[in-house]
């Protein structure tokens, strides 16, 4: 079993906050991620998990008991780095047998325990080139095979797919999700790629400037937006974002946007008439043909099974995600619909979610 | 026109080459000239009667005859010198680059110190050596250290320590933190780290002060002449003793000086190999 908690963690340096009263837990087993952009802590926040840095204060629970006084080298941790660290001046044999020697292992079971997890890894042809000559996507494997040898209570990753190239990246990550399962490895993973963290993760952290922002499953996090932030920061392309206001027409509530009015739907936490909100839809929200909302095509960018067109309306910009089959020119003159269902509506002032 | 490059630069390696190795050349052709030869006019360069008495005289064996025995039958024999310089460089060497080694982890890793401390340390080559003869004149007679093999070796670990600290640091600080710290998530001590993952990853570093070092310990001249007389003079030392009030002993203080040199060569040769693995062994960015 290994669980980790982390109760009101704040880590300064100096007169900066990099992790502002954050608190979570990791359950037994599941692999989270730690996904925002550069800056958010996160990578400082699984420092701290290690024992790498000390935080400022707050607490570290693993299975319940504390362990701010436990050194590193204690506390039962695995973590692949961004750049790997490998040890370059070894071979990859002696990368993998490092940790199981430093326990002071018999030879035996130290040459047994490598040539098994090379096995597994698919590193038996490498074992004897140094460390440094390795390519890439080999180095990530033996930096994960090198720490999984000593079977970590938790395995921590620290954007550990960064510098492999895009194809290669996702099988690797597919490998890496399979190894987790496989073990039932509680694991931490820490990426500015939401793709990466929605196509991984059991559960998403998303934090920003040191706090988390939400907590959530993938489907979570992308259907249910906490707020503005996280609204923004998961999916790809990016959520569209228009100023709106609360009206009503017909006695029913109604969002008047740059040129248009629609129905928001039944919602009891819309607020009064006049209060202003910003109106987020996902570009695969939107509905081309008819609809309330009148827009020129401003640019079509192909992009395989879709296209991405990028629309006016008023002054604002949006884009959408449509069928390739449909045929637009720039210039053209469209007509909008935002189902309601797709709408996530967020306070104008504090950029929090209304639908909660 | 292609043709011609390699040429060029062949000529031009070797005109270098010429001009560096001129001295050594000249050295080696003097010691083994005969008294009469050593500042003959017009110079020859390969002796007209080769003959061995030179180096004869410097370790006093056999029965050196003629001018060159009775002119420096007042010098010692080096070999008192050579086990002088034997000990106190290697000594000092060794003291100095550990030292430096664990100052500069401390500097790069912990910036003990504070950041000046790295350029205070260069601070003792920062003078004249000479202005600090007189005052470690007086604590050394206080301490007993004049004329001794000991005083010799502390004083060249402390003129020297700044060299490897400032070369290795600049080793430390280009390897990665995370590759310590995988090391210690591993379950490694942080002397376990310093020596298994830290030292061989920066052995060219070592290896490279090691050598400048040993060079600076070996020829030093200066502090050995004053703080020294009779007991722990050193081979530069010797080497000067050669040219005298009854006259210049060219041959034999050539052929110590060929002697002398010998040390540094084999060191040379034995830490070159690391030396460029040094500089190749890259790590990933």
């Amino acid at each position: 079993m290994a669980t980790i908690a982390l109760r009101r963690l704040v880590k300064r340096f100096g007169s900066t906050v990099a992790v502002d009263d954050v608190s979570l837990d990791i359950p037994h087993g599941k692999l989270v991620c730690l996904l925002g952009p550069s800056g958010c802590g996160k990578t400082t926040t699984l420092r701290m998990i290690a024992g790498l840095e000390q935080p400022t204060s707050g607490e570290i629970l693993f299975d319940g008991a504390p362990v701010s006084n436990v050194p590193p080298q204690r506390r039962g941790i695995g973590m692949v780095f961004q750049n790997y660290a490998l040890f370059t001046h070894m071979t990859t044999y002696d990368n993998l047998a490092f940790g199981l020697r430093i326990r002071g292992e018999p030879r035996e079971t130290v040459d047994g325990e490598v040539r098994r997890m090379a096995e597994v890894l698919e590193l038996t042809a490498v074992l004897d080139h140094p460390a440094a000559r390795l390519d890439l996507s080999t180095m990530q494997r033996v930096a994960l095979g090198r720490t999984l040898i000593t079977r970590p209570r938790v395995l921590l990753l620290d954007e550990p797919l960064n510098n492999i190239r895009p194809g290669l990246r996702e099988m690797l990550r597919a490998e890496l999700r399979r190894l987790q399962l496989d073990l039932n490895q509680t694991a931490v993973y820490v990426t500015h790629d939401q793709e990466e963290a929605l196509s991984l993760a059991d559960q998403v952290i998303i934090m920003a400037r040191g706090k988390v922002e939400q907590i959530g499953s993938p489907d979570g996090v992308y259907r249910r937006p906490r707020n503005r932030f996280v609204a923004a920061f998961v999916g790809s392309p990016t959520m569209n974002f228009l100023p709106c206001e609360v009206t009503s027409r017909d006695g029913e509530p109604h969002l008047a946007g740059p040129g248009f009015v629609i129905p928001a739907g039944r919602r009891p936490d819309l607020g009064p008439r006049g209060r202003l909100i910003v109106l987020g839809i996902r570009p695969e929200g939107v509905r081309l043909g008819e609809g309330p909302v009148s827009a020129v095509v401003m640019l079509i960018q192909p992009a395989g099974a879709d296209q991405i067109i990028e629309l006016a309306v008023g002054d604002h910009r949006l884009r959408a995600l449509i069928r390739p089959s449909l045929r637009l020119t720039i210039g053209q003159q469209v007509a909008l619909d935002f189902p309601s269902d797709e709408l996530h509506l967020f306070d104008a002032a504090t950029g929090e979610a209304l639908d909660g | 026109m292609r043709g011609l490059l390699p040429l060029v630069r062949w000529v031009a390696a070797v005109a270098v080459a010429a001009v560096v190795l001129m001295p050594v050349v000249w050295a080696v052709s003097i010691s083994f000239k005969p008294p009469a030869e050593w500042a003959a006019h017009p110079p020859r360069l390969v002796p007209e009667e080769p003959t061995l008495a030179n180096y004869q005289v410097l370790f006093q064996v056999g029965n050196p005859v003629g001018v060159v025995a009775e002119m420096t039958r007042t010098a010692e024999p080096v070999t008192r010198a050579f086990i002088t310089s034997l000990i106190v460089a290697p000594l000092a060497t060794a003291a100095s680059v550990a030292i430096g080694f664990f100052a500069a982890y401390a500097v790069s890793r912990y910036q003990v110190g504070g950041p000046m401390l790295p350029f205070l340390a260069l601070t003792t080559r920062m003078f004249p050596p000479v202005a600090f003869a007189v005052p470690l004149l007086v604590y050394y007679r206080m301490l007993g250290l004049i004329d001794t093999r000991l005083g010799l070796a502390l004083m060249y670990t402390g003129f020297t320590v700044a060299f490897p600290l400032w070369m290795i640091k600049g080793f430390i600080d280009s390897v990665p933190r995370h590759v310590e710290e995988a090391a210690i998530l591993d379950g490694a001590s942080r002397w376990r780290v310093l020596f298994t993952i830290t030292l061989p990853l920066v052995k060219g570093g070592v290896a490279a002060a090691l050598l400048f070092v040993f060079i600076l310990n070996w020829t030093e001249f200066l502090f050995a002449l004053i703080f020294t007389s009779r007991h722990a003079i050193t081979l530069p030392v010797q080497v000067s003793y050669y040219a005298g009030a009854v006259g210049r002993f060219y041959g034999p203080q050539a052929a110590l000086g060929i002697v002398a040199s010998l040390p540094v060569v084999i060191a040379g040769y034995v830490i070159q190999r690391h030396l460029v693995r040094g500089f190749t062994f890259g790590l990933v960015k």
